[in-house]
């Protein structure tokens, strides 16, 4: 009896102690692949730290790598003196991708409403057309659609109008009437993240509404469209992220104009390493500055580019990911 | 009676056509824009790309017909970055983007896996996979590389790893071939890049695996399949669609930052050559699409897509 009993004990131990193990070994390879892909994601950025926040002249000393010798702020006064200012234009740039992006809601939501909700006239063929316009690059259109706005003109009403074609290209108001036309930054994936989430809604929601006596327009702006928030908040992080870091449309259509990616490529090409190299030697007495101080001064640019995005970003996230399931992009 | 009945009837109808007018109305911006901003330099660029575009003394432009003068020359013509031929960059990427797709696509579904699964520190590990959707940004990536080359390029941010370490392991202690092992070095030192492409897939994964059925898990459990299998059997299968997305996001991505991109800009503008621009634009759109469509049969072949009513 007293011997069974023990054999027993003995088999749910062992039971036990295998499960114990495998949950400690899965969980240990778990936890290391989770740790070094996060590691390897934000490397870049552990990376920055020590560069930037080092004296200039140790860059490039082989014995300074992790920890700097001394500390010193040069490369972010270099960054602000060079390409932000007074904060300004990063204050502009903010402002129009906030105007963009509102934009792009607006647009995106009616015509992926009306895609998704409404049966008209060759609607399968237009939400192919949508499809077919993500998926041609812009760029390859970059040429005739420089050229038109150079000569902007609709079917001849404007120089009929005012005499001559206008020059769309440099104007401010040519970015925004890119984005109310649909044609801004990925605005053709918007429209299908809203056509997806419209069809996903349920149908007795705006019969209620007309039962009641509300309108189409009515309809949309009561009942649908406040629906439609994860979709509304989707979008504006997207479009809000891409437009701050979009150098396409503002380096191509409005290159004078005050964005700040923009600014960012031009003053860090590599055509202005030396000019930028003389201003940091002169400005701060660094002598010894060589294309290392250049790297740490553009990186420090970077990362004061990057506060307000990596800001909104740590705001938003937890609701990024329920309101990305919720938008529909996944039926 | 009958008077009203008829007059319902109409009254019915029109209000269809009304709500397809609406509807139209809604769709109008698009509409425009599409004309505009779409057809318009569609049409214009395949017409430039057969001609030779001059200035006139009126400040507007000349066609002079040439055939396909353009193409011909094109696929002779040095590209501005490096002396190499054009066709040899063009086929570069190509195959550079037929390569990396698949591993983003992979890569980003194995992320949104792993915060898929319940674990302590899931919500810091969410912040730092989705870091992508920032860091990915043309602008910083551009940033934050180094420029400076020379051999103490260690001190500063490099985007490539010491891969000689890895190309010895790989070739002393596996049996896999000399190719393999290259093609495996080349995506390690490539990692930072590939990393930084995966923010949105890797949240558009997670959004479909979270609309994932439970019920479905607790039935294959119940009858005894193991992770593997469920893996295989239902993940995978009900994300068919999803990847069928993210993988055309992804390749329409790798196109946008493309180098050939900008060399549609530098002949057009710098070398004043909008001819040859329009040809490479043309060129380099119907790539595109004969990739895009390679890659939907590829897809269909390998796996069964769910046509619903989607």
């Amino acid at each position: 009896m007293a011997t069974s009993e023990v054999k027993t004990v003995k088999r749910i131990d062992g039971y036990v102690l295998k499960d114990k193990l495998h949950k400690f070994v899965f969980g240990y390879l778990f936890y290391s692949l989770v740790i070094g892909l996060g590691f390897a994601i934000i490397y870049p950025l552990i990376k920055l730290l020590p560069v930037v926040f080092n004296n200039l002249e140790d860059l490039g000393n082989p014995d300074v790598i992790w920890v700097p010798i001394k500390y010193s702020t040069v490369s972010f006064q270099a960054a602000i003196r060079l390409v932000f200012g007074n904060f300004v234009p990063m204050l502009q740039s903010l402002g129009y991708s906030v105007i963009i992006a509102i934009i792009q809601i607006f647009v995106c939501a009616i015509a992926g409403y009306s895609l998704g909700r409404v049966e008209f006239w060759g609607r399968n063929l237009l939400t192919f057309l949508v499809i077919l316009s993500f998926v041609v690059p812009p760029q390859s259109l970059l040429i005739s659609q420089y050229l038109s706005f150079k000569h902007f003109d609709i079917f001849g009403i404007i120089s009929a109008m005012h005499g001559s074609t206008i020059d769309l290209i440099n104007q401010p108001y040519t970015l925004y009437l890119i984005a109310f036309f649909g044609f801004g930054v990925k605005q053709s994936m918007f429209i299908f993240v809203f056509r997806q989430f419209f069809k996903g809604l349920p149908k007795e929601l705006e019969e209620a509404a007309f039962i009641d006596g509300c309108g189409f327009y009515k309809t949309y702006f009561r009942v649908a469209l406040p629906n439609a928030v994860p979709a509304i908040m989707t979008v504006a992080i997207l479009a809000f992220v891409w437009n701050y870091g979009d150098t396409y449309y503002t380096g191509y259509f409005h290159p004078d104009g005050p964005y700040l990616s923009n600014k960012l490529m031009t003053t860090f090409s590599e055509a202005n390493v030396q000019n930028i190299l003389y201003a940091i030697k002169t400005w701060y007495a660094v002598p010894g500055a060589t294309t290392f101080s250049f790297d740490a001064v553009k990186q420090a640019a970077a990362i004061i580019y990057l506060l307000p995005l990596l800001l909104i970003y740590f705001l938003v996230q937890k609701r990024i990911v329920e309101n990305f399931e919720q938008s529909g992009i996944v039926g | 009676m009958e008077g009203t009945a008829v007059k319902t009837k109409k009254l019915r109808v029109s209000h269809q056509n009304m709500r397809k007018i609406h509807g139209l109305i809604f769709m109008l911006p698009w509409l425009i824009g599409f004309i505009l901003f779409f057809i318009k330099p569609l049409v214009n660029t395949i017409k430039y790309s057969f001609h030779e575009v001059g200035v006139a003394d009126n400040g507007g432009m000349t066609l002079k017909y040439v055939g396909l003068q353009n193409f011909t020359n094109l696929f002779r013509a040095e590209v501005s970055s490096q002396s190499q031929t054009f066709a040899r960059v063009f086929t570069d990427e190509n195959i550079d983007i037929f390569m990396n797709t698949p591993v983003i696509v992979i890569f980003s579904l194995f992320c949104a896996i792993l915060v898929n699964v319940k674990f302590k520190g899931r919500g810091l590990a969410r912040v730092i996979f989705f870091l992508p959707i920032v860091l990915g940004l043309k602008v910083v990536v551009d940033l934050i590389m180094i420029t400076s080359g020379g051999d103490v390029a260690d001190a500063a941010v490099s985007s490539q790893f010491d891969t000689s370490g890895l190309i010895n392991f790989l070739l002393n202690y596996t049996f896999l071939p000399l190719n393999v092992t290259l093609f495996i070095s080349d995506l390690a030192s490539n990692i930072f890049m590939l990393i930084s492409q995966t923010g949105v897939q890797t949240l558009i994964f997670l959004a479909g695996l979270q609309s994932i059925n439970r019920s479905l898990y607790e039935v294959a459990r119940i009858e005894g399949a193991n992770s593997y299998e469920v893996f295989w059997k239902i993940t995978l299968p009900l994300l068919s669609n999803i990847s069928l997305f993210a993988l055309i996001y992804t390749f329409v991505d790798m196109f946008l930052q493309s180098s050939i991109s900008t060399e549609i800009y530098y002949f057009a503008f710098n070398k004043n050559n909008i001819g040859v621009g329009s040809a490479l634009s043309v060129v380099y759109l119907f790539n595109v699409l004969i990739d895009l469509v390679l890659l939907l049969f590829i897809m269909s072949k390998v796996v069964k897509l769910n046509h619903g009513d989607k």
